[in-house]
């Protein structure tokens, strides 16, 4: 028998159990001493001991057995009988299945569907569509033979049941040259563009999607049957949670725009398509370092641009794919849908030049500028899928780097992770609160602020990792551009940390971040404090040189540079400076990130040659760092931009706006609140240019994005009103110009100091629109107002004193002429 | 039906056997039936843990038969046990179809990596684990909890009432004791 009998283990029980109590360094001594005694018991307890390596080698009982289907086997679905399980999908369960009426010799694949995904107003469609999807037809796509809810209520698909094996998997095992991965992909394209050509968009394109016969045959599955599935009566924010929850667990193939809540389209397609060719090319996935979590997954799709296909393959493909291949991958991965191939056969197309060796069409990076679309597509919010993958990866993913970090505390935090874990299923699986009391599906914001509930609720007696979830939860919100809610949700982290482990790096950074996050959201008098605390801590618990002390710096220095105060801001920002350079060497990306700091100071203090020059030396590290695509870059770009337009070099200014603009709208996205910062400041080169319709749309859009997503306070937006306004007066629309700068002047005296001489430059153009609408003896006041507070700041304001001058004499010439005959 | 499940409860910890097998056979339809529904549903999204399906069964029956209701820890002692039933009768049903199609055991850190589990290695860890309850039945009884049921070392020391530290403790023996076991030395 091979277990330990009952008396065997009452004998050595107590001693495993002392054994297991004391440190392994006291484990030996013990032992020794036991052996001397009872030499059997401690031969045998340390035979026992030694399994415990190989145990933990097997991770022996570390995984949980989830519980399978009960079997269906013998059930009649429609005109089948299920005969055995074949898979289990994001969507559901696959059977196989025969002909219940014995009528043809049909094998069939029957698909049960998960209830929520067809959804109440949803069979009809369902049926009906299913009809239309059954009529379409082609030799490389498995038919769907049959779409119905059985007598019980079960929704199911029944499919051409089609043996073969994944794509990616066929292509290993027959060890294909890249010509024969090229054609049998071809083939791949050839199907799906017939189905676009039927306005069906597959949008789950994958390798198990994807299979090959033995004849080498293609075969594509599941084709339209997403959409199928899609409730058209919960578009936008209100998502079916489960199909969301499924997919947020299956990212490897998804678009950005899958996850992020675009709009679907065939464009999706191709971008899954860019993948498999991806996988196929060099037998990795391009996000591949980021498959093991969520968090990275999310993180890689929306934002990291793959390295290049050749750059993944094996030695001795890499020559034949390097140029062309490299080029036409990149393409049909393009972040954005607009960038991808237009069509799958312009792809197939670019395919087949490459195999007949003639040029291709695909170049690289084209720049384009866009400045539409992104509000419509805002605002249906964003999607359930994407906070889900958020927050799931922001928590698991944190705990999942972590435990990877500290083996030794491994087992501690799986517990902390499976209790994380649970809470999120319970609140995505909606088993509580939300299902009770209600019809509809949670909002996105019901379903964080349930989570932060919670969280503040269940882990009231662990400080630290409540203040961890409340901190991946506020920058989930953040993520979305839920500014509001991020600081509350940090503000509570902050009140707890304060109380439960004040003076620590934890509290630092938790104080840190929030000052981070006020200021962007414009409130700057109320961010110094909390940066000034956090400086305060770091530099007394870590060494003078820690990275995270120059962070504070930093963070701090652009505070006080946004409150106008330069003269506090700039040692901060050179001590930040030294640091890096003493610690990252010269060509780090943070180095670079300081010497922006620093332009934008001397900037302001009129040294635009000085600033100009730290800006270059910081684009180009920024380059060699992060590639010319990166936003980082693209702040640059911008920085540089108004340098020229501060030099009044307004085409040199719109060539580097332009390029700007396009890096932010195609990584950070055209809702980013930083692509409004970009379309604000552009619209005033654009007004420079004289190039007004631009401009105004610009302006509009801008005010617009950071309204949605910092609040009608935002510093920004008063910028954009100011432009706005300018070209309003430019256009002899003065009426208009004024309701926008009296807000513009409002939130400036809100913002700002009462003498500063910002509020001076609203006053200032105010002035100018009631001399062109005839008001003089209110637009006197105003310019001389104006003038006081600017005249005698260095720096930018010189041209804005200037125009003030030149306000008063318009507005005392255009009096003479009311006065005169 | 006469018998609740609290009042089953109730008369198995008075000592009465045929009780055991209402209770247990109570209990097997009760989780059958919840998972049968995940099924039903498509067994998609989430993979819910077991964890969830006991919780699951816990808040319907505790709703469903009111007051008189035992507490949860007790609850759940029995309702893992059943559990391990319910997985392994699943994983014999798979071996006796010879059919690959590996179990799908799957950790909840990390859902894209599962680890395909033999059905045989776990109708293997069921037979050492009732030996395992001849000897100690504690330990087995955690071993339902933990692995079966999937509970936290945490919450299974708060069912029991003891540190989390003597928790894993125990964990420990009993999965050496589950691992020599599967594992004899050919010496």
């Amino acid at each position: 028998m091979p277990g330990l009998d009952r008396g065997r283990w009452e004998a050595i029980d107590p001693l495993l159990d002392r054994a297991l109590e004391i440190s392994v360094h006291e484990r030996g001594a013990w032992l020794d001493a036991l052996r001397a005694e009872e030499p059997a018991l401690a031969a045998e307890l340390h035979a026992l001991l030694a399994l415990r390596a190989d145990a933990d080698r097997d991770r022996f009982l570390e995984f949980v057995p989830v519980l399978p289907p009960a079997s269906l086997a013998g059930q009649t679905i429609g005109a089948y009988t299920l005969e055995e399980p074949i898979g289990q999908g994001g969507m559901g369960a696959v059977w196989l299945a025969r002909r219940s009426d014995g009528r043809f010799e049909g094998r069939a694949a029957v698909k049960l569907l998960n209830l929520s995904l067809v959804g109440q107003a949803g069979e009809e469609r369902f049926r009906r569509e299913g009809t239309i999807l059954a009529r379409f037809t082609h030799p490389h796509i498995a038919r769907l033979i049959d779409a119905g809810v059985s007598r019980s209520g079960q929704p199911y698909l029944v499919l051409e049941h089609v043996a073969g094996e994944p794509i990616d998997r066929f292509c290993a095992a027959h060890e294909l040259g890249i010509e024969e991965r090229l054609r049998l992909f071809l083939s791949v394209l050839e199907a799906v563009a017939h189905a676009h050509a039927n306005l069906i968009v597959h949008r789950d394109i994958k390798p198990s999607n994807v299979l090959v016969n033995d004849d080498g045959r293609v075969k594509l599955l599941d084709f339209g049957i997403a959409k199928l599935l899609q409730d058209e009566t919960a578009g936008g924010e209100v998502t079916a949670l489960t199909r969301d929850g499924g997919s947020a667990l299956t990212l490897e193939y998804a678009a950005p725009e899958q996850v992020t809540g675009g709009a679907v389209t065939t464009a999706t397609d191709v971008y899954s398509l860019g993948i498999l060719l991806y996988v196929l090319l060099s037998g990795r996935h391009p996000a591949e370092r980021a498959l093991g979590s969520p968090a990275d997954l999310l993180m890689a799709i929306v934002e990291a641009e793959p390295s290049r296909v050749s750059e993944s393959a094996p030695q001795d493909r890499r020559r034949v794919l390097r140029g062309d291949l490299d080029t036409i991958v990149a393409k049909a991965l393009k972040k954005n849908p607009d960038e991808r191939y237009g069509a799958v056969s312009a792809l197939a197309d670019d395919l087949r030049r490459f195999l007949e060796k003639k040029p291709i069409a695909a170049r690289r990076d084209s720049l384009r500028y866009r400045a539409t679309k992104f509000v419509r597509r805002h605002s249906g919010g964003v999607a359930v899928t994407g906070v889900v993958a958020l927050l799931l990866a922001g928590l698991v993913g944190f705990y999942t780097a972590r435990l990877a970090r500290e083996r030794d505390r491994a087992r501690l935090q799986a517990e902390k992770a499976t209790k994380v874990s649970e809470l999120l299923t319970d609140l995505f699986t909606g088993a509580d609160p939300f299902t009770e009391h209600r019809d509809k599906e949670p909002t996105v914001h019901e379903l964080l602020d349930a989570g932060a509930e919670r969280v503040q609720k269940e882990l009231a007696q662990q400080p630290e990792l409540e203040v961890e979830m409340l901190a991946a939860i506020g920058k989930t919100y953040q993520r979305l551009g839920l500014h509001d809610r991020a600081e509350a949700v940090l503000r509570t982290g902050v009140a707890i940390g304060r109380r439960s482990f004040p003076g620590t790096e934890r509290l630092a950074e938790n104080l840190n971040n929030l000052g981070v996050l006020i200021r962007r959201k414009g409130a700057l008098t109320a961010a110094s404090p909390l940066l000034e605390e956090a400086l305060a801590i770091r530099r007394k618990v870590l060494a003078p040189d820690d990275e995270k002390v120059a962070i504070t710096l930093v963070e701090l220095g652009r505070v006080y540079g946004d409150l106008d105060r330069d003269d506090l801001a700039e040692p901060l920002l050179r001590e930040a400076l030294a640091i890096r350079r003493r610690v990252l060497g010269t060509e780090d990306h943070n180095i670079a990130v300081s010497l922006g700091d620093l332009g934008f100071v001397l900037r302001r203090r009129g040294d635009i040659a000085g600033a100009e020059s730290l800006f270059r030396e910081a684009l180009e590290i920024f380059r060699k760092a992060s590639g010319p695509e990166h936003p980082d870059v693209a702040s640059t770009l911008f920085q540089l931009a108004q340098l020229a337009a501060d030099r009044g070099d307004y085409e040199a200014s719109e060539r580097l706006f332009r390029h700007c603009v396009a890096i932010d709208g195609r990584t950070l996205g055209e809702g980013h609140p930083d692509y409004a910062y970009d379309l604000v400041h552009f619209s005033r080169t654009l007004l420079g240019l004289g190039k007004y319709d631009e401009a105004a749309a610009d302006a509009e859009l801008g005010i617009r994005i950071t309204a949605m997503s910092s609040g009608k306070d935002h510093p920004l937006i008063a910028f954009g009103e100011i432009y706005l306004a300018e070209v309003h007066l430019a256009r002899n629309e003065a009426s208009l110009a004024e309701p926008l700068l009296r807000d513009a002047l409002r939130i400036r005296q809100h913002t700002f100091r009462p003498d500063d001489w910002r509020i001076g430059v609203p006053k200032s153009v105010l002035g100018a629109t009631l001399t062109a609408l005839g008001r003089y003896d209110e637009a006197e006041p105003l310019l001389r107002d104006a003038h006081r507070v600017i005249k005698d700041v260095p720096g930018v304001p010189a041209q804005e004193a200037e125009a003030t001058r030149a306000r008063l004499t318009a507005l005392a010439a255009a009096r003479a002429r009311s006065a005169g005959p | 039906m006469a018998n609740t499940i609290g009042s089953l409860i109730a008369s198995v910890e008075r000592g009465d056997h045929s009780a055991a097998d209402a209770l247990f056979a109570a209990l097997y339809s009760e989780l059958h039936r919840l998972a049968g529904r995940q099924l039903a549903s498509g067994g998609a999204g989430l993979t819910l843990g077991t964890t969830t399906l006991l919780h699951e069964a816990y808040l319907n029956i505790s709703r469903r038969e009111g007051a008189q209701f035992p507490d949860r820890a007790r609850f759940m002692a029995y309702a893992a046990k059943v559990m391990r039933r319910l997985i392994i009768d699943y994983a014999r049903r798979r071996q006796a179809q010879k059919r690959g199609g590996g179990f799908s055991i799957t950790s909840l850190l990390n859902e894209p990596g599962v680890e395909p589990a033999d059905a045989t290695e776990l109708v293997g860890i069921d037979a050492a684990l009732e030996e395992l309850g001849a000897v100690d039945a504690s330990l087995a009884e955690l071993v339902d909890l933990k692995f079966f049921g999937g509970f936290s070392f945490e919450e299974i020391a708060s069912m029991r009432a003891v540190s989390e530290r003597t928790v894993q403790r125990h964990w420990e023996k009993a999965r050496l004791y589950l691992y020599q076991a599967l594992h004899p030395k050919s010496a």
